[in-house]
């Protein structure tokens, strides 16, 4: 964080500044502020949570008057962070929001790179809202899980039962990192003024009456909402939320988070498998699946008969190679490349496909090839 | 798989030659695929350890030819995990891709995932030889 935040020429956006840090930190103080406009921040309840760069500038924020906070609208629409991801990036953020209170969110995370916006995005978004987004895309839902679990160590610290994820309420924020909108109807009751400790009971309360202003779906069955999934395990473990109407309790959320990871395997799945785009139905998928690897297998063998017959040897000293352990030298042979598609979301390897020793007799040797071939 | 004697009979079939070679081709292929992935995934750490059980018994059992004929002695193979289930249906992906006995379905369609891409490209490059031979 530059410093002491003096350098902000605009004292006024600095006590703007000031008081988004400072909520959290005297968030519990100071209910009734909360009671109307603005979504505090909730979840960092210790400043702790900041990073040890920002705690020596902990207490001039706590010196920033509250008032402050109220009087500026727009913060009400715009601070809907949830939770600071663990690094001091995000201290460093702050002061670049250029209009940190006029401004929407989104202009907000425009104007920081992709990798931060990523980092508040997903810091922000309740784990419901990445929970309904794994099942879109997989490579979303790994850079979520990764992120998810590199959240709960910070986490970790807060009480039970007494974390709650908010999203925005305009939806803009989240849409360019998420393909947001029909999966953020799904989520509960997202907007909530309440702000702090007594999270329970307040939360459900403000629920019940926020829930008529939000969007039409989600107006139905509030109820439901308030046994929310805080049973679900903490400290380390994929926080999930109960979506709304389905059970809460802990082993059947274990249950849906197995099966939509099963689900997004299977999708996976089908994307490899040619073919299989218009199949539903894990059945039918798995047959397919089944007929797929047999059908490759015994085009490795089919293709090892040729090579055998094509390759007129009398001696195959292919044993001897394997005892070796020359496989696995790559001795700077041809290199056959671009084999596959382009893009893919695994990690690159390189294969040595063989390192071959024929001869015809002893005086004759041969070396046929060791191919790299990288897969991307 | 049993493999012939070369010593003992010194003779052998054009036919027994070309499955000798093709098995060993194969071997070869399977080996070097799974050496890439290396430990990283369950399957190849399971083929590598299928190829290297293959290997080691034959080549105990070539030793032992060598010293009489007759005794076949059979090396008992270690039990991989066994993991008992109810009748799946994903039971038959379990027999095709290595080591997919024991692992639960979950990883199993993962390592599947990775096994299908892996096998495609082995196809792939043994096409490739194959073209370049051919021509």
């Amino acid at each position: 964080m530059d410093g002491s935040g003096d350098n902000n020429g605009d004292l006024g956006y600095q006590n703007r500044a000031e008081s988004v840090m400072n909520c959290p930190s005297s968030g519990m103080n100071t209910n009734p502020f909360y009671a109307s406009a603005w979504d505090p921040v909730v979840s960092l309840s210790r400043p702790g949570n900041f990073v040890g760069s920002s705690t020596g500038s902990q207490s001039e924020f706590s010196n920033s008057p509250f008032p402050i906070v109220m009087e500026n609208p727009g913060i009400s629409n715009t601070c809907h962070l949830v939770r600071y991801p663990s690094d001091s990036g995000f201290i460093e953020l702050v002061p670049k929001f250029p209009g940190f209170g006029s401004g929407n969110f989104s202009e907000m995370v425009g104007s920081l790179g992709l990798t931060d916006c990523s980092q508040i995005v997903n810091a922000g978004c309740p784990p419901n809202y990445k929970e309904a987004n794994n099942e879109s895309t997989s490579h979303g839902a790994q850079r979520q899980e990764d992120h998810q679990l590199s959240e709960e160590t910070t986490i970790g610290a807060l009480p039970n039962g007494k974390r709650r994820r908010r999203v925005a309420e305009s939806n803009s924020p989240f849409d360019p990192n998420k393909n947001a909108e029909g999966e953020f109807q799904k989520y509960p009751s997202g907007e909530s003024s309440d702000s702090a400790k007594e999270l329970d009971e307040k939360k459900q309360k403000i629920e019940q009456n926020r829930g008529a202003n939000s969007c039409g779906k989600q107006v139905v069955k509030q109820t439901k909402d308030n046994p929310q999934s805080r049973e679900a395990p903490k400290e380390n473990y994929i926080h999930v939320r109960a979506r709304r109407g389905q059970a809460t309790n802990s082993h059947s959320l274990a249950e849906r988070v197995r099966r939509e990871k099963i689900s997004e395997r299977m999708r996976m799945l089908q994307e490899l498998v040619p073919g299989c785009n218009k199949i539903t139905g894990k059945a039918v998928m798995l047959d397919e699946i089944i007929n797929y690897v047999q059908s490759l297998q015994q085009q490795v063998e089919f293709l090892s008969m040729k090579l055998a017959t094509v390759n007129p040897e009398l001696y195959n000293d292919v044993e001897r190679i394997q005892s070796k352990d020359i496989l696995h030298s790559r001795g700077g042979n041809e290199a056959i490349r671009g084999l596959s598609p382009g893009t893919n979301s695994h990690p690159v390897f390189t294969w040595d496909f063989s390192t071959w020793h024929t001869s015809h007799s002893k005086s004759q040797s041969t070396f046929f090839s060791s191919t790299s071939c990288y897969i991307r | 798989m049993k493999r012939s004697n070369r010593l003992g009979t010194g003779f052998q079939s054009n036919e027994e030659i070309r499955k000798r070679n093709t098995q060993r081709i194969k071997t070869v292929a399977d080996r070097s695929m799974a050496r890439v992935v290396g430990p990283r995934k369950i399957w190849s750490r399971a083929l590598l350890f299928k190829l290297r059980n293959r290997a080691r018994i034959q080549v105990g059992l070539r030793k032992r030819c060598l010293v009489s004929k007759k005794k076949k002695v059979l090396r008992k193979e270690k039990k991989v995990q066994v993991i008992s289930r109810e009748p799946n249906r994903a039971d038959n992906l379990r027999k095709l891709v290595p080591g997919g006995d024991s692992m639960d379905i979950c990883s199993l369609l993962e390592e599947t995932a990775h096994y299908i891409k892996c096998l495609a490209t082995q196809v792939k490059v043994m096409q490739s030889i194959a073209d370049l031979y051919s021509t």
